[in-house]
């Protein structure tokens, strides 16, 4: 039985729900057949700051097939935020269409409601806004006067930096950016409400169910019980889809004001509008070390904005805090206000930044300091979290890194920039090392057990989603290996509020959190049964022990959660990153030839899924890197990126052959199972690994994303360089 | 979107008699641009007019030796046809290096030339731009213009045309061949086709209503052995350029004896180096030369706020563009 890889985890299977979605059976939000439904698309603002002065619904009113059109004027009065900026990560409302003013360009400041998604869009276009319009802010430099410290933990440090820049022998302070950036899941935030006296059901395509199950309670201040979300597949979400979204808040009101369900899709355009964004991060970071490497001084100072109306920082000094050992360290993060829409966690949000800051940095050393940058960032490793003095439960970035090398070929690194050619190319190596918090957190699931004909089917039910991950598959691996029996035995049902609840996908807490959650179910059932048939588990199997227990169907549920070790430890996955580029010597033109990603990112469930889960955070990070980015307008604040004709991913062309090495490893202290995430370690530092490259490739330092040929061709090589 | 009819012409009498009928009608052809700006309630037609299933699908030799291009034909087959292939190929590796081989399939040549700016401000319905709205003033002048012209710009539009397949025929010189609502046919010469802005940026070029676009002609074989479609982008495919340049050169007895360069990116129609190419007409194909004439080509430039790499960038992908023309001989 041991070479059955449909037994248990860690076999690389394929997903479980696949035939599903390949044969277009597998639901998402907008596809379910609900009867009697009606359409609604929002109206949005085309000033970016002001106030509705009038309205005219008159012609769209006429349209055909038109029901309803809701503006501030008649919407339902919702709960509203205090006038403090509230922080939008422990904010559970999302009130819309409660006033005149507008806040941002695209805000949502109307809907319509119509039989035909047709006749809502064209109806739509047919509504009429005056504004009296005031002077935005908009411009990211102009607004540097209104920087706000959001709140003390935004603010950390430890030692003293200036003793620390004093003591070194090198020293680098310098700026990196990187620009505002979409999540653009595949697919489109969707909802089909249905409000029926005071009951709410939601298909709403959302990452974590308890979460949004909340957030339309909350808001319409009713119980949440009366509220039932779900979603069984959700095409994507890096973030977008972790809270609710107005346009979840709007679908369930529409439904509530014509009294039948509604479907409201947001546009492709909206995604850049209504479902949040990854801000621009200004970072600077200064770095002291003695002539041997080992650093003297780190601190990293992050200037972002935020709306006018709620507040989100990203994080992007966590890398910075515990990455290395320094003595000295400094973090903060300061936010403006801008009329701009609220950015919101976007994959690896931090450290997906952050590390693209500190690792160019880490590079930036070595070179200053005539080393190697993996030898360097080996010397300054720490096996204890340094901003808590926790032990890691586990590091393994110096294996990561020297493994790396020598798979990738690094001693073939040219050691001075711009010196190895192939015709018109300059090629370059770059590393970067990579760390991602691995989260866990309380979840709960459900296993039915079904006994017919001697043949068990287990059937585990938690309100856990899969956002493409892999969700159900490692769920029917877990249990499957707790409950021994074969996975073609296991029926998974996630997405749904009426299953017990999970943390939801999201913060590469998924995979740990769901699995242990299962496990914990299917070990409570276990031992229910080895009670009630006297048997062992191990010996007989639960088809014996259920026969024995007389017992045709059994239920069981269970809880797991992080214990103490773990709360005594600094848990995170740990990464490095070796990149090959090419550069046109003149045109600016440039390729990623191939890539290697190293991770430690405890058991791997399934190779399969969690390759996926590196290999598109490698492309994402190359997105970040060489493609992604949301452009302002600089007079009127709207998006010129709109589309996704311009606003660009990147291709297959632009991408390398992508390798990836797991390091075999179990972190029990993380928790029972050794779990840690893996979701956002691929995307963490792959920017600074590509950009590092460049620099070896070409001697030129690309601090400001996405490096783009109209970048590069312009650039200026170092100024110690020049003279080559 | 706002409502239309829709027509499928069986004849090209069909579609004329149906656009003489109504002056808000459209052409479609692929409508991979029609129907995108249309969504975007930029373009509304009340009514669109299919004419690219009319019977100029073709690829035929014409008269002067050379080959006639059917508007209908997509942009895939019209690239990958044998003929082109053989005796263009400056042209066939032009049009293979826009969009994505999805829309190529969809394109036709007829609305590749007539393809609209990719301007921003022109897709975004609320945005000030005269190219759209006609005295609304121009976004672009004084905002995000980073991939907007270098050459022949106005006060009122600073827009580039978009088209790969056009600097290739503009490299090459051409003709295009209309047929008017009265069904008599007109020619234009290819570098007269488009338009500089001017005062009157809502016109691209100057087709006029109700005529359609049946052919385009070239002359004589060019550039079979040394040609390059040099493309700048953000990404290696499914991006407009930044910056392209088409070259095409005859050598003879160590000499330029004929040569075609055209750039993309940088003006309201496809740009023809005519200095350039002026000036290394008769003189030998060295790297020096070619950076003579790309110093020359660029001389001219005016930049907008955002757009100074374009000078930058525009001298090295002559320079290169060139090189690559000419290594095709070694
Ligand atoms: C995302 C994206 C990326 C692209 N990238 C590139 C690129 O890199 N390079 C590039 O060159 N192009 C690119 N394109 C543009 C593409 O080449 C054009 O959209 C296409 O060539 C237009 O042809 P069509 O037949 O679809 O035109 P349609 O959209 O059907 O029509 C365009 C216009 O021409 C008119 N028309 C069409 N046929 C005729 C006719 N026979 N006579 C008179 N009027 C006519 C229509 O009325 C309309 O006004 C891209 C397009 C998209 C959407
Ligand atoms: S450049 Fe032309 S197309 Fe763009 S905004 Fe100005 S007028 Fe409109």
């Amino acid at each position: 039985m041991d070479t059955d890889i449909s037994i248990g985890t860690g076999n690389p299977i394929d997903r479980v729900e696949g035939r599903l979605k390949v044969m277009g059976l597998a639901k998402y939000a907008s596809e379910f057949n609900v009867k009697n439904l009606a359409y609604a698309q929002g109206i949005n603002s085309t000033i970016a700051k002001g106030t509705i002065t009038a309205i005219d619904t008159s012609e769209a009113e006429k349209q055909k097939g038109v029901i309803k059109i809701l503006t501030y004027k008649n919407a339902d009065k919702l709960k509203h935020y205090e006038e403090e900026l509230p922080a939008i990560s422990t904010s559970s409302i999302q009130p819309v269409l409660q006033n005149a003013d507008v806040h941002y360009y695209g805000e949502y400041v109307g809907l319509v409601i119509a039989e035909t998604f047709e006749q809502a869009q064209y109806a739509a276009s047919l509504v009429k806004y005056t504004y009296s319009e005031k002077k935005p802010d908009i411009d990211f430099d102009s607004s540097r006067g209104k920087a706000y410290k959001p709140t003390e933990k935004s603010d950390y440090s430890r030692g003293n930096i200036m003793q620390g820049m004093a003591e070194a022998d090198v020293t680098l302070e310098q700026t990196y950016n990187t620009p505002i950036e979409h999540h653009h899941p595949m697919e489109l935030h969707a909802i089909i409400a249905s409000w029926n006296n005071g009951d709410v059901q939601a298909y709403a395509s959302q990452q974590i169910i308890d979460d949004a199950t909340i957030t339309i309670a909350d808001t319409f201040q009713i119980e949440k019980k009366n509220v039932r979300v779900i979603a069984p597949f959700v095409g994507g979400g890096f973030g977008s889809k972790l809270h609710a979204k107005q346009h979840v808040i709007l679908g369930v009101m529409a439904s509530k004001q014509i009294g039948r369900p509604v479907q409201m899709t947001v546009t492709r355009n909206q995604m850049f509008t209504n479902t949040n964004l990854r801000q621009r991060n200004e970072q600077k970071i200064q770095v002291g070390a003695k002539s041997d490497g080992s650093l003297t001084a780190l601190s990293h100072d992050t200037l972002s904005h935020t709306s006018t109306y709620e507040e989100f920082q990203e994080s992007c000094g966590t890398v910075t805090k515990m990455l290395y050992k320094t003595p000295n360290n400094k973090v903060t993060h300061r936010l403006m206000p801008m009329n701009l829409q609220t950015p919101f966690a976007m994959r690896a949000p931090g450290e997906a930044t952050g590390s693209f800051a500190l690792e160019s940095a880490m590079d930036e050393m070595a070179w200053k300091l005539k080393m190697d940058p993996v030898d360097f960032r080996v010397k300054n490793d720490t096996q204890v979290d340094p901003s808590s003095d926790k032990p890691f439960s586990s590091r393994l970035l110096n294996e990561c890194l020297k493994i790396g090398a020598e798979e990738f070929g690094w001693k073939n690194r040219p050691q001075e920039p711009g010196t190895k050619e192939e015709g018109n190319w300059l090629v370059g190596y770059g590393v970067s090392g990579a760390s991602r918090r691995a989260p866990y957190q309380k979840t709960s699931a459900k296993v039915i057990l079904e006994l017919k004909d001697t043949k068990v089917r287990a059937t585990i039910q938690m309100d856990a989603t899969d956002i493409g991950t892999g969700s159900y598959t490692i769920i029917a691996q877990t249990a499957s290996e707790y409950l021994n029996i074969s996975v073609s035995q296991i029926d998974v049902e996630l997405g749904d509020s009426d299953f017990p609840k999970t943390p939801g996908s999201g913060g590469s807490w998924g995979a740990a959190s769901f699995s242990n959650g299962a496990r914990a179910a299917c070990e409570n059932a276990l031992t229910a049964l080895e009670e009630k048939s006297g048997l062992k588990a191990a010996d007989a199997g639960i088809a014996k022990m259920m026969q024995a227990g007389n017992l045709n169907l059994f239920e069981a549920e269970g809880t797991a959660e992080p214990d103490e070790e773990f709360k005594k430890h600094s848990v995170f996955s740990f990464g490095a990153n070796f990149t090959e580029v090419w550069v046109d010597k003149d045109t600016g033109v440039f390729r990623i030839k191939r890539m290697l990603n190293v991770a430690s990112c405890g058991k791997i469930l399934n190779p399969k899924t969690a390759f996926g889960q590196i290999i598109g955070g490698c492309a994402m990070g190359a997105g970040m890197a060489i493609a992604e980015q949301t452009k302002v307008e600089p007079n009127y604040g709207n998006f010129i990126t709109r589309s996704f004709a311009d606003y660009h991913v990147p291709v297959n062309l632009d991408m390398a052959n992508i390798d990836v090495i797991f390091l075999p490893e179990e972190d029990k202290i993380a928790n029972k199972m050794g779990i840690k995430g893996v979701g956002e370690l691929g995307i963490t530092s792959v920017a600074a690994s590509i950009a590092n490259a460049i620099f070896n490739a070409t001697g030129k330092r690309m601090r400001d994303l996405p490096i783009t040929p109209e970048k590069l061709i312009v650039a200026q090589k170092e100024p110690e360089l020049l003279n080559w | 979107m706002r409502p239309f009819t829709y027509t499928q012409a069986k004849t090209i009498q069909e579609a004329l008699t149906a656009s003489a009928n109504n002056t808000e009608a459209k052409y479609l052809g692929g409508g991979t641009n029609l129907v995108d700006l249309m969504k975007e309630d930029v373009e509304r037609p009340s009514q669109i007019i299919e004419v690219a299933d009319l019977d100029f699908d073709t690829i035929t030799s014409n008269d002067t030796g050379g080959f006639t291009l059917g508007a209908m034909l997509s942009n895939s087959e019209t690239a990958n046809h044998p003929d082109i292939r053989k005796n263009y190929p400056l042209l066939s590796m032009a049009m293979l290096s826009a969009a994505t081989a999805q829309i190529r399939n969809m394109a036709t040549n007829g609305g590749n030339l007539l393809q609209r700016t990719r301007c921003p401000y022109f897709f975004e319905a609320s945005m000030p731009c005269n190219k759209r709205e006609p005295g609304s003033g121009c976004g672009a002048l004084e905002g995000a213009n980073a991939k907007h012209a270098i050459f022949g710009w106005s006060e009122s539009c600073v827009a580039t045309h978009p088209s790969d397949m056009c600097v290739a025929l503009a490299a090459l010189g051409a003709t295009v061949i209309l047929q008017k609502p009265d069904r008599t046919s007109r020619t234009i010469e290819f570098t007269d086709f488009h338009r500089l802005p001017g005062e009157q940026p809502e016109k691209d070029n100057t087709i006029l209503p109700g005529e359609i676009i049946t052919a385009i002609d070239l002359t004589q074989p060019k550039f079979k052995t040394n040609y390059h479609y040099l493309k700048i982008r953000e990404r290696s495919s499914y991006a407009f350029a930044l910056i392209s340049v088409a070259a095409g050169l005859k050598i003879f007895g160590g000499m330029i004896t004929d040569i075609g360069l055209a750039m993309g990116g940088v003006a309201h129609k496809p740009w023809k180096l005519t200095k350039a190419e002026a000036f290394l007409t008769g003189k030998m194909p060295t790297t020096a030369n070619f950076e003579q004439a790309a110093k020359l080509a660029l001389k001219d430039a005016k930049i907008l706020s955002e757009n100074e790499y374009k000078v930058t960038m525009g001298k090295k992908a002559i320079v290169r563009a060139l090189e690559q023309a000419l290594a095709k001989t070694a």
